[in-house]
C-alpha cells in the first residue's frame, strides 16, 4: 500500500503569529514554524496503516525551504521518503492553485490512500482535501475520527457534532483525519537519527510540469485586502454580589446565549 | 576555523522529541507519584523504549550510539517538563559508562542491552557514612572465597535501590593497602543474599528515593568484578565526569522550569494594576537568573563535549556541575519569591523545587568540594586538606 500524506508547515499556533503587510500573506520568516498540528495526525495514521497492510509513507509537503524541518519531524515519526515542492513562484498562492500544485505532484507519485489534516492552523479553510480529490478524480473522505482500510476500501468514521457517519469510498481516495483519530508518536531517538539518510527529493514547478503564471500572489483566485489586529480584551463584566449573584450570573450566561 | 554553538538538526530534533513525551507525564504525574509513594516506572520504560535513555551506550549493544551530549540534553528536557529522572545521572551515564569502556565481553552483553532500553536500571554505591566528600575513607570491601567474592561494608544516600536490578558498588579488595584509595568496581544484584536497604526519609519531593545499603557477606560470582582489579581508578574517574554533566543537566532541567514557571506568573500576576513582571524589583533577579542558567549550559555542554571527544573534562564537568547548581538554586528561590504566597502551595509546584534544588549543590560533589578542585588544579593554589 503506498500512501502519501500532505504535510504543510505553518506558525506555531501557540506563538503570536503575523501577517506581512508588504503583501498581505502569513509572515514566515518571523514565524516558530512548526508541523500543522492536524498534519501529525494524519502522519501517525499512515504509519499505523503502513504498518498494518506494508508498503510505504511518502510525505508531501509544498512550501518554502524551511519546510524541509517539518519534513524531517515527519520522517524521524517514521515515514519512509519526502517530496518536498519548493518554488519562489509559488509564494502566495491561494487554495485553489496550491491544490493543483498538489495534485501535480501526486500524479508522479504512486498512491492507494492519501492523507491529510482535515484543517490547517494558519487558513483554517478545510478545503485541500476537496480541491484535490476534484482534481485526481478520487473520493474524498472528510474529517475522520477513525479509518480502517480492507478489501480495496477506506472506511471512515466522519466525525460530526453529535456523533459519526460511517463513509466507505474506493481506493485511491484521500482522507482527512481530526485530532480525535490517534495519538501521534514523538520521535524514537533512532528515528530522529534515520532521518537524515532518508531520501527527499525537491521538485521544481517545471518538474511538474506547472507553468509559473498557474500559481503565485498575482494570480491568484483570493487576495487579502486588508488585515487589522485583534481588538484589545474589552473591560469584561464585573457581577457584584448583593445577595442574587448567582442570579445575576446566571442571567448573564442567558444573555450571551450560553445557557 | 569552526566554533559551533548551533547544536544542529539531529540535536534540536532529540530536543523537541523528549519535551515531547515530557510533556505527556509532565510535573503533576511526578508530583503525583512522588507524594504517594509511587514510581516512575512507566515514563522511565516509555523513554527507554523510544531510545532516549541509551542515546550514548554502544549501537552494538542496543544504545544510540551518541555520547554524554545527547544524554544530557535528555535529562534537561525531562527536568524541564518536570520529570528529571535521577537515574540517569546513575544508570547510563556512570554504570553504562563504567562497563561499557572497562566492562569484560560477557559483562557488556549482561547489562548494556538493559540498561540502554530501560528495561533493566543499576544504581551507583560510593558513599558511605564516613565516606561522602572524603572517598578515600571507603572501608567497604571484597575478600576471594576460592572462585568468589564476598563483599562487606556500608553505603548511605544510595538513589533508586528500589527501582534498580543492580547496584555499581566502589568498594576496595581486602588485602589491598588502606589509606589512599584503590577502587574495585563490583556489580551487585539488588536481591544478593546479604543485601540490605533501608530508605531515608528525605524531604525531597521526588520519586527517586536515597537509601541505607548494608553488604552483610554477599557472595558474588568472580566476573561480579568490572573489567580488571588495577584499572579500578581509572572506572571510576571515567564514571565521574559522566555523573557531574550530569548533574548539572538535572538542575538545568529545574532552572527551566523554576523560570519557565516564575515568568508565566509575572506576565499575568497583577498586583498594582500592572503585570508583577514589570517592576524591575521582579525582572532583573529573572533575567540574572537567566543568563546564570545559559551560561550554565554552555558549559556543561562544553564538558559534554568534551568528554565525548575523549579529551580532559575534569574541570568543565565539575564547573558545569557547579554553576548549574548555582543557577537552580538562584532560579528556584527567584521563582517561588515571584510567586509571592503561591509559591509555598502545593498547586504551583513550586516549593516542591526547593530542595531538590539544594540537592545539586550537595550531590554527588559539593559546591565546597569543587571549589577546592578548582582552586587546586586551575589556580595552583596550595592543597586545603
Ligand atoms: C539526594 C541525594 C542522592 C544521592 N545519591 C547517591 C547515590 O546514588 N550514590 C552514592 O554513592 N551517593 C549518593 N549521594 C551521596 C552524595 O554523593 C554525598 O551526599 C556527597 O558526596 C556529600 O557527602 P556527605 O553527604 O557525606 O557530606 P560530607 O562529606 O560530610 O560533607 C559535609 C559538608 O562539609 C563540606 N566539606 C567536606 N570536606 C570539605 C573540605 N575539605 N573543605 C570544605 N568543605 C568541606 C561539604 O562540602 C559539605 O558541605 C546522594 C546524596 C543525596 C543528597
Ligand atoms: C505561609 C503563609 C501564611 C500566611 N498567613 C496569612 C494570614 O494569616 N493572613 C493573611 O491575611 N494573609 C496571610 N498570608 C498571605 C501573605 O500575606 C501574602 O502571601 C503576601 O502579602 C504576598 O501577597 P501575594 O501572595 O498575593 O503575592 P503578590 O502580591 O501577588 O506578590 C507576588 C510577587 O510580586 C512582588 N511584587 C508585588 N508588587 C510589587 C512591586 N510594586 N514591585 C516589586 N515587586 C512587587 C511581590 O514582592 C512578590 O514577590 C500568608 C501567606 C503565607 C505564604
Amino acid at each position: 500500500m503506498n500512501i502519501v500524506v500532505l504535510v504543510k508547515q505553518v506558525p506555531d499556533s501557540g506563538s503570536e503569529r503575523k501577517l506581512d503587510p508588504a503583501d498581505n500573506t502569513v509572515a514566515r520568516a518571523s514565524a516558530d514554524n512548526v508541523i500543522n498540528e492536524m498534519d501529525e495526525y494524519a502522519i501517525e495514521e499512515a504509519l499505523l496503516v503502513r504498518d498494518r497492510e506494508g508498503g510505504e509513507v511518502t510525505v508531501l509537503t509544498v512550501g518554502p525551504d524551511s519546510a524541509t524541518d517539518a519534513i524531517r519531524k515527519a520522517l524521524s515519526m517514521g515515514a519512509d521518503k519526502a517530496v518536498h515542492v519548493v518554488d519562489d513562484a509559488i509564494h502566495g498562492s491561494c487554495a485553489v492553485q496550491t491544490s493543483g500544485v498538489i495534485a501535480a505532484a501526486l500524479q508522479q507519485l504512486e498512491y492507494d490512500l492519501v492523507l491529510c489534516g482535515a484543517e490547517a492552523t494558519d487558513a483554517q479553510l478545510s478545503v485541500m482535501p476537496a480541491l484535490v480529490a476534484e482534481r485526481l478524480n478520487i473520493p474524498q473522505l472528510s474529517g475522520a475520527r477513525k479509518l480502517t482500510v480492507e478489501g480495496g476500501m477506506a472506511k471512515i468514521e466522519r466525525q460530526t457534532d453529535g456523533g459519526y457517519w460511517a463513509v466507505e469510498a474506493p481506493l485511491p481516495a484521500i482522507v482527512s483525519t481530526w485530532d480525535t483519530i490517534n495519538e501521534p508518536r514523538y520521535p524514537s531517538f533512532k528515528g530522529i537519527m534515520a532521518a537524515k539518510k532518508k531520501p527527499v527529493e525537491t521538485k521544481t514547478l517545471a518538474d511538474l510540469g506547472l507553468d509559473a503564471g498557474s500559481v503565485g500572489l498575482a494570480n491568484a483566485t483570493s487576495k487579502v485586502l486588508d488585515f487589522a489586529g485583534r481588538p484589545p480584551k474589552g473591560e469584561g463584566v464585573k457581577v457584584v454580589d448583593e445577595g442574587d449573584g448567582a442570579q445575576k450570573f446566571v442571567d448573564f450566561l442567558a444573555s450571551q446565549k450560553i445557557v | 576555523m569552526t566554533l559551533h554553538f548551533d547544536e544542529g538538526d539531529e540535536l534540536r530534533a532529540l530536543r523537541a522529541a523528549v519535551a515531547d513525551l515530557g510533556s505527556r507525564y509532565g510535573q503533576p504525574y511526578f508530583l503525583e507519584q512522588a507524594r504517594s509513594g509511587g514510581r516512575t516506572d512507566a515514563l522511565w520504560a516509555e523513554a527507554g523504549k523510544a531510545g532516549f535513555l541509551g542515546v550514548n551506550l554502544p549501537e552494538e549493544y542496543g544504545g544510540g550510539g551518541g555520547g554524554m551530549v545527547e544524554l544530557s540534553i535528555v535529562l534537561e528536557e525531562l527536568g524541564a517538563a518536570g520529570c528529571p529522572l535521577l537515574m540517569m545521572v546513575v544508570s547510563p551515564a556512570i554504570c553504562g559508562t563504567v562497563i561499557g569502556r572497562f566492562g569484560t565481553d560477557e559483562q557488556k552483553q549482561r547489562w548494556l542491552p538493559g540498561l540502554a532500553d530501560g528495561s533493566s536500571t543499576m544504581g551507583f554505591a560510593i558513599t558511605e557514612p564516613d565516606a561522602g566528600s572524603n572517598s578515600h575513607e571507603i572501608t567497604t570491601a571484597a575478600r576471594r572465597d576460592g572462585d568468589e567474592w564476598v563483599l562487606s561494608g556500608q553505603k548511605v544516600w544510595i538513589s533508586g535501590v528500589d527501582q534498580a536490578d543492580a547496584l555499581l558498588v566502589v568498594g576496595r579488595l581486602a588485602d589491598g593497602p588502606r589509606g589512599t584509595l584503590r577502587p574495585a568496581l563490583f556489580v551487585v544484584p539488588t536481591d544478593a543474599p546479604g543485601l540490605a536497604a533501608h530508605p531515608i526519609p528525605m524531604e525531597i519531593v521526588s520519586p527517586e528515593r536515597q537509601f541505607q545499603v548494608f553488604l552483610d557477606d554477599v557472595r558474588l560470582p568472580a566476573d561480579a568484578l568490572v573489567g580488571h582489579p588495577d584499572q579500578g581508578i581509572a572506572q571510576l574517574f571515567a564514571g565521574l565526569n559522566p555523573e557531574r554533566v550530569m548533574a548539572a543537566a538535572y538542575s538545568l532541567g529545574v532552572a527551566r522550569l523554576a523560570m519557565a514557571k516564575a515568568t508565566d506568573y509575572a506576565r499575568t500576576r497583577q498586583v498594582w494594576g500592572t503585570p508583577i513582571g514589570a517592576h524591575q524589583g521582579l525582572a532583573h533577579p529573572l533575567a540574572a537568573c537567566r543568563i546564570e542558567i545559559e551560561c550554565a549550559r554552555l558549559m556543561t555542554q562544553k564538558a559534554a563535549w568534551l568528554i565525548d571527544a575523549g579529551q580532559d573534562a575534569g574541570t568543565a564537568a565539575n564547573s558545569a556541575k557547579y554553576a548549574a547548581a548555582e543557577a537552580a538554586v538562584h532560579a528556584v528561590d527567584q521563582a517561588i519569591q515571584t510567586h509571592g504566597g503561591n509559591g509555598l502551595s502545593q498547586e504551583y509546584g513550586v516549593a516542591a523545587l526547593l530542595t531538590m534544588s539544594r540537592v545539586s549543590r550537595i550531590a554527588p560533589v559539593s559546591r565546597e568540594m569543587i571549589l577546592s578542585f578548582v582552586a587546586q588544579h586551575d589556580l595552583r593554589l596550595p592543597r586545603s586538606y
